[in-house]
């Protein structure tokens, strides 16, 4: 048990991200053509507003809570009056709506990229994959935070500085044994779609193209060749 | 003054036939790929009608080009508007506003065994592979095919009776052949959030960065003219090049090299960049056609040439930029105008309004130059497309085609020339005989003017052939 926990929690964070961080860059650098959205919003649109709007920014404010909440050590919230039981009630709430609103925008979005004719016929394996990958680890998630109201389990002292560990690269994988299987599946699934996203469409989040306020409108380039 | 050069293109739809070569070779060498069978750089549309994508002038609908509000502005919204729709562009058009590409089952002809009836191809989706029925094309209006239906809703009827024009007996047509217009304030690139788009800065060209572009969709949206286009399959935006690769060697466009009637005109204009904001900004629509030739630059003034070498300017383009037929027909003889200048973009493709026939006779008056108020085509229809509705500069225009006619005729059937017709619309023989040798003779080294470039890294073109390009990589 031990060992397998150690595999999981210890081994298999550290392959992720390493195949992630690897992975990024060759991808960048051997295919300059595939890295953006990969938009299909030519070939059908109606069907794609609500869904794709809310998955965008449930998914945004889920990880914007993510970083906030488990990055962050309790003892700085303490500090500044927000002890862990209102951290967690506001974690819980606040991951609700913006967890089901993610989910619910993943499912209207699966929905239709089998529904719609022209979308299944432009759809990769690859799509179905991180589809796939998206949905288990969107799904878990969102049934963790609704399982909290009923059932508490005090994530920030296990979890949270698991995490913090495997990041500063002090990992510590004992904090995750008492964890249970339904957040270690959540964390398993958040791991796997890491080590797929380079070679996925996701890596399109990587642009999000905030230079666009800073640059003036009309670009002028010179030819690389002179005159 | 920043003195930049841009290469530019006139066509005189006065000799436009609609024969679609143009689009031909242009669809062959650029768009002959998966996901791009939709696009095509050049197309050929009959005006009146709503044209490719459907309905495409229309701005209420595209949101497409600038607005003067307060300042000059994308009618689509800034970067904080943009970045908030991101996830779905509400003006982007769905592919069934330009069409769903076909092709045909043809080995069904040959592979059907013997029957009483002949075998028949149906037409089959290129993005579902499924049987499709045909809606909409890229010259789905051609010759006026549906105009009774579509043509209520082409704006440039605007001011006028459609109705009356869409009577069998009063309907009129001529051809309006499309590409991008590599403006001097290109909306394409100004909407790019990823800044993929950029206008080059020997040339002018508008290009997209295949390398940069991140599938946003905003330049679709943005350019007016519909111009930028999706490819489905790789999930970039792609737009006419201007055969760059051709106009670096020297060498004319596919579209302007193939063009049987000999109407297009390749050449180069000498600009200033500083003041592209200000003639954007011109507050009334119909003034904004003289706004732009106000800041072309003239290429005989000594003044300018000796700025234009002062910034770098090579000297092949300064001869080149005198000339440029483009110049001539723009600005020397005010004969070419911008296609929708109230889009606000300084288009750089211009358009010579056509003749049609008088519907009206007349009796014998001193006035030998017709009014075009009295031609088939509603001079008011071809103001609304060419100088936001100011009718004075086309009628000239006219006048001084008709009248180029009536001297040349004068001059060759009876063998004297009568100077007194071209003198009423401020024309002299000189000039009419420079507009009689680029229009009606139209010599191919008269049409296109393009200096060649320089290449002063050594390059080698058979090793990079097919390491660049729009080809889909790793495919």
């Amino acid at each position: 048990m031990h060992t397998l926990n150690t595999l999981a929690f210890l081994v298999f964070p550290y392959l992720a991200l390493t195949t992630s961080v690897v992975g990024h860059l060759y991808r960048y650098i051997s295919d300059p053509y595939g890295w953006n959205t990969r938009s299909s919003e030519l070939l059908e649109k109606k069907g794609l507003k609500f869904g794709i709007t809310i998955f965008h920014w449930g998914i945004i404010f889920t990880l914007l809570g993510h970083g906030v909440g488990l990055l962050i050590p309790q003892r700085y919230w303490d500090a500044v009056g927000i002890d862990s039981q209102t951290h967690t009630v506001f974690a819980t709430y606040s991951g609700a709506l913006v967890g089901a609103a993610a989910l619910l925008g993943l499912c209207l979005l699966i929905y239709r990229r089998i529904t719609k004719e022209r979308i299944l016929a432009t759809t990769s394996l690859n799509d179905f994959v991180t589809l796939g990958l998206l949905f288990f680890v969107v799904a878990t998630g969102t049934a963790n935070v609704f399982s909290g109201l009923y059932e508490h389990f005090d994530i920030l002292t296990t979890v949270a500085p698991w995490l913090r560990g495997i990041l500063t690269l002090t990992p510590d994988p004992t904090l995750m044994l008492q964890v249970p299987l339904r957040f270690k599946l959540h964390i398993l699934g958040v791991l796997t779609l890491i080590g797929f996203w380079p070679f996925s469409r996701l890596v399109h989040i990587w642009s999000v193209p905030l230079t666009y306020f800073f640059r003036r409108w009309i670009v002028f380039r010179r030819r690389e060749i002179s005159f | 003054m920043k003195i930049k050069a841009q290469i530019g293109m006139v066509l005189n739809l006065d000799k436009c036939i609609g024969c679609h070569t143009c689009s031909i070779p242009c669809k062959n060498v650029w768009t002959n790929r998966s996901g791009a069978e939709y696009i095509w750089f050049n197309n050929v549309e009959t005006k009146p009608g709503i044209g490719y994508p459907k309905k495409w002038e229309n701005q209420a609908i595209h949101k497409g080009g600038w607005e003067m509000g307060l300042k000059l502005r994308l009618r689509a919204g800034g970067p904080p508007n943009k970045l908030l729709k991101i996830f779905h562009n509400p003006d982007l058009p769905t592919i069934d506003e330009y069409y769903e590409p076909w092709t045909y089952n043809y080995d069904k002809l040959i592979s059907t065994p013997q029957k009483k009836h002949q075998p028949s191809t149906r037409p089959k989706s290129l993005i579902t592979g499924k049987p499709i029925r045909l809606k909409w094309g890229p010259n789905w209006e051609d010759d006026l095919a549906g105009v009774n239906e579509t043509g209520t809703a082409d704006v440039n009827f605007n001011n006028l009776d459609y109705q009356i024009y869409l009577q069998f007996k009063k309907v009129f047509m001529f051809y309006l052949p499309r590409l991008c217009e590599h403006c001097l304030n290109p909306a394409c690139v100004a909407s790019c959030p990823s800044g993929a788009l950029y206008k080059r800065e020997e040339d002018g060209i508008v290009l997209v960065d295949q390398e940069r572009c991140r599938g946003w969709r905003y330049c679709v949206s943005g350019c007016p003219y519909k111009k930028v286009y999706f490819n489905w399959e790789t999930g970039r935006s792609e737009k006419c090049i201007f055969c760059y690769p051709r106009i670096e060697a020297g060498m004319t466009s596919l579209c302007a090299e193939t063009c049987v009637g000999k109407i297009r005109y390749v050449g180069v204009i000498l600009y200033d960049a500083d003041q592209i904001a200000m003639a954007a900004s011109t507050k009334e629509e119909h003034e904004l056609y003289p706004a732009q030739t106000g800041i072309f630059l003239d290429p005989m003034d000594p003044a300018v040439v000796a700025e234009a070498i002062s910034q770098g300017i090579p000297q092949s383009y300064i001869e080149a930029a005198q000339q440029s037929p483009v110049y001539k027909l723009a600005v020397d003889w005010q004969l070419a105008f911008p296609l929708h200048p109230e889009f606000r973009t300084l288009p750089m493709v211009w358009y010579i309004p056509p003749l049609s026939p008088l519907v009206q006779f007349f009796e014998e008056s001193d006035d030998d130059v017709y009014d075009p108020e009295v031609m088939r085509i509603p001079l008011t229809y071809l103001a609304n497309l060419l100088t936001a509705g100011d009718k004075e500069p086309v009628r000239m225009a006219l006048r001084r085609l008709m009248a180029l006619r009536s001297y040349m005729r004068s001059k060759r059937l009876e063998g004297k020339a009568d100077p007194g017709v071209l003198e009423k619309v401020g024309m002299t023989e000189e000039m009419a005989q420079g507009i009689y040798r680029l229009l009606a003779i139209a010599k191919y080294k008269d049409r296109f003017v393009i200096p060649t470039v320089k290449k002063e890294k050594e390059v080698n073109l058979y090793r990079d052939q097919g390491a660049a390009g729009f080809s889909s990589h790793g495919k």
